[in-house]
């Protein structure tokens, strides 16, 4: 009897299929494909949650998986690269979410699409399977490099979906910036795959089985000599003397660097600017992209090597803080964008801001759990938003909106949810994940480590700004009166979109209930599923794996402390921000004929439309840095070296020139030049030979 | 009996002048007769030396020389006849067209 692990590979291999059969099919044969590769993406990505989730059962009953598959690379007396397999309950849950995201975005993509008469649509569906192949692959991922991989193949998909309606204007340059600005941070997450493989001589997450090592646990054990306890690993102190720095240093720079990846990806400020920009491409795939591949690849990197962060208090402080800022940073030019998306999109950048918060103040539980709910009520909105967007003929403007409540109650619905979860509302899902990111970040703030209070103010004033802009777009849309033609005679949607709507809006209104850490502090129940979930096993391979072995590391190397704080009164000032925030924006936009405010913010208003100026000052830094530059850098090359070369040559050449003149072609040259050569010959032995 | 060293002056006379021809000549078939002096002039020194040391085998290569020296006019002719048809002359320094 074979068990649910060990089809876990073809989780990422079903999405693989379709992405193959609508690339051939939709090329050779394009009659053959029904529905232009829809059917088979849904069988596919059906699938797949299907064996997720009985993975994810399997798993529940202490069944972890840690295996190779391919070895690419044999290394002689060095390491090996290879494929590998690795599922504990993070993977488990990741799993589930992007397979279930996945599915529900191929099956609305029948109605964002197909119905619309969309061209290109295997093109459309060959991307998508890819994109999903590529994510679940990196979910499963059991080393860096094969991690760093993916991550690059979600970059490019990314950059194929965006850039979907290639024959407009803006979508190809969208997804240029998009692949531009993520590979900027790659590049450094490459340096750093470099820089684990050069210190360690492995990148396994977890170690299992006689001589394999895994590069967090060794990160530890050399930090645990450093002060004095236990012996260095061999390797690692062999590089640490070639780096010449400290173990806690070089190891800071190490994380960094990866860090870097993340930060593109997961858009974290100052790499962010792709995300807004990438609303270009179809609704549906920002759906995918924002809430369970491209972006939460960033976060769930770090969830994934946590053992590594944990162990270093200086990087953990930068991931809070950039968390943080962008938390806020995003969340204020949320509050004047005047489409749909946009908005959506400002929001993605902030509430990924606040995982890397929660990830940075040891908060691990509270962001991953965010992770997942914001997954679920982020993918809703889109498609939410999606829906208006048929229904409104793909006018995005929230201004020719309103009233669209009593047209399409289902969106309005699913959609109100989404917003209560992402405004943090109780009881729904963002309340629970939020607020236990806040609480993490206050009582370790106010323990051991008072930086992270400066983070932790950042994200408690952007909940206000969240709940803020968050109503402004449902009261704008939904709320009021009619404001355009279309509005008043909205287009209807089917049941492909509603179907994925309905799911996701029971999920966001109910996922939160899985880790309620306020009520189970008050009624002493045991209600913190995902807490036991991934709190790790005792005594396996994988007990380096769980939240009990990070919170370890985070005392005892980063120095964390929690102050003991009861989580009522934190999670009532959240909620009572959220709510202000909610009631601000449903004073101002909740009328029949809603007016722009903005006016009021004076100068600031000119700011944030133009999003702080970061992307002037990103083109400023490419146009006015780069470039000369790369002409200095060019100069260099056309001058100096190729100079160089071109001056060897050119003495050859003008030689050459010189010297073939004596073949003149008349033949009593060449016998006189014969003759004279035996002279001198002669000549020469005549004086060496002593003939006189 | 005529010593050794008239022998070999006559050859290198007989060179030089072949010499001589090549140099000074611009005829296609003064050419060749110049070439043949110098080629007989070669052919005088090794009956010479042949004579000289007694060994016959140096005089029977001669024959040979010569034999092949009738051969090679053969070929120069037919060069000499091409070279005519090409360029209305037999004048070579006309015949500058195999250079760079």
């Amino acid at each position: 009897m074979a068990g649910a692990l060990d089809f876990t590979p073809a989780i990422p291999l079903l999405p693989f299929a379709s992405f193959l059969v609508a690339l051939l099919a939709g090329y050779f044969a394009p009659k053959l494909l029904p529905k232009g590769g829809a059917i088979p993406g849904i069988v596919a990505t059906a699938g797949s949650l299907v064996l997720s989730v009985w993975t994810f059962f399997a798993v529940s009953q202490g069944d972890y998986l840690s295996e190779t598959l391919y070895t690419w690379v044999v290394g002689q007396d060095t390491f090996s690269l290879h494929f590998g397999v690795l599922v504990d309950p993070l993977a488990a849950m990741m799993l589930v979410i992007v397979s279930l995201v996945a599915f529900l975005v191929h099956v609305f993509s029948l109605g964002y699409m197909n119905d619309e008469g969309e061209t290109g649509l295997p093109r459309y569906y060959a991307g998508l399977g890819l994109f999903t192949f590529s994510m679940l692959a990196f979910v499963v991922a059991d080393n860096l490099l094969m991690a760093f991989m993916f991550f690059e193949l979600v970059g490019l998909c990314s950059y194929l979906l965006i850039g979907f309606h290639f024959r407009e204007q803006g979508p190809p340059s969208a997804a240029k910036k998009a692949f531009l600005v993520t590979r900027f941070g790659d590049y450094f997450f490459l340096i750093g795959v470099v820089a684990v493989f050069a210190t360690f001589g492995t990148a396994r997450f977890v170690a299992t089985g006689d001589g394999a090592h895994a590069f967090p646990h060794m990160a530890e054990q050399a930090l645990a000599a450093a002060g004095g306890e236990g012996t260095m690993p061999g390797p690692v102190a062999d590089f640490l003397d070639v780096v010449g720095m400290s173990a806690q240093n070089w190891f800071s720079v190490v994380g960094l660097l990866v860090l870097g990846g993340v930060v593109g990806k997961s858009a974290q400020f100052p790499l962010h600017t792709w995300l807004p920009d990438a609303m270009e491409g179809p609704t549906p795939v920002s759906a995918l992209i924002h809430a369970a591949t491209m972006v939460a690849a960033g976060v769930y990197l770090v969830a994934r090597m946590y053992g590594f962060y944990a162990l270093l208090p200086t990087v953990l402080a930068i991931i809070a803080l950039v968390g943080g800022f962008t938390a806020l940073f995003a969340a204020t030019m949320g509050v004047v964008k005047d489409e749909l998306k946009q908005v959506l999109a400002y929001s993605t950048i902030s509430q990924y801001g606040y995982m890397m918060l929660g990830l940075g103040t040891g908060g691990y539980i509270a962001a991953t759990f965010h992770l997942m709910t914001h997954a679920f009520f982020k993918a809703l909105l889109f498609l939410g938003a999606g829906s208006v967007i048929i229904a409104m003929h793909h006018n995005e403007d929230m201004w020719d909106m309103g009233g669209l409540r009593e047209k399409m109650p289902v969106t309005y619905y699913t959609f109100l949810s989404g917003s209560l979860a992402l405004a943090g509302i109780v009881p729904f899902a963002g309340f629970w994940s939020k607020d236990e990111i806040l609480y993490e970040a206050l009582i370790y703030g106010a323990g051991e480590s008072p930086i992270l209070l400066v983070a932790y103010a950042m994200g408690l004033l952007a909940v206000f700004f969240t709940g803020f802009y968050t109503f402004r777009m449902v009261f704008l849309t939904f709320h009021g009166d009619a404001r355009s033609e279309t509005a008043k005679d909205p287009h209807g949607v089917g049941w492909n979109v509603k179907f994925p709507l309905v799911v996701l809006g029971i999920l966001a209104a109910t996922v939160g209930l899985v880790n309620m850490t306020p009520v189970a502090k008050f009624t002493g129940a045991h209600i913190e599923f995902l807490k036991d979930w991934l709190a790790g096993t005792e005594g396996t391979a994988f007990s380096n794996l769980g939240y009990e072995h990070y919170h370890h590391l985070l005392v005892d190397f980063a120095g964390y402390g929690a102050a003991d704080i009861a989580p009522y009164v934190p999670a009532a000032i959240s909620l009572a921000l959220a709510l202000g925030g909610a009631g601000l924006a449903w004073v101002l936009y909740n009328v029949d004929e809603p007016v722009e405010h903005t006016e009021k913010l004076g100068g600031a208003k000119t700011v944030l439309y133009n999003n702080y100026y970061q992307d002037e000052y990103q083109v400023w830094l490419a146009e006015g840095v780069t470039l000369p530059l790369a002409r200095a850098a060019d100069a260099f090359d056309q001058g100096v070296v190729d100079g160089v070369v071109n001056g060897i040559s050119s003495v050859s050449l003008f030689s050459g020139s010189r010297i073939r003149r004596i073949q003149s072609g008349v033949v009593s040259h060449y016998a006189a030049m014969l003759t004279l050569g035996l002279v001198a010959l002669l000549v020469v032995f005549g004086v060496t030979g002593g003939w006189f | 009996m005529v010593p050794m060293e008239y022998y070999l002056l006559l050859s290198a006379a007989v060179f030089c002048i072949g010499v001589f021809g090549v140099l000074t000549r611009r005829s296609a078939l003064m050419f060749l007769m110049s070439v043949e002096l110098m080629l007989n002039a070669a052919g005088i020194n090794l009956v010479a030396f042949s004579w000289f040391h007694g060994n016959l085998s140096g005089q029977a290569f001669t024959l040979f020389v010569m034999a092949l020296a009738a051969a090679e006019v053969a070929v120069g002719l037919g060069i000499i006849l091409t070279l005519y048809r090409n360029f209305d002359d037999i004048d070579v320094t006309n015949a500058t067209t195999m250079r760079w």
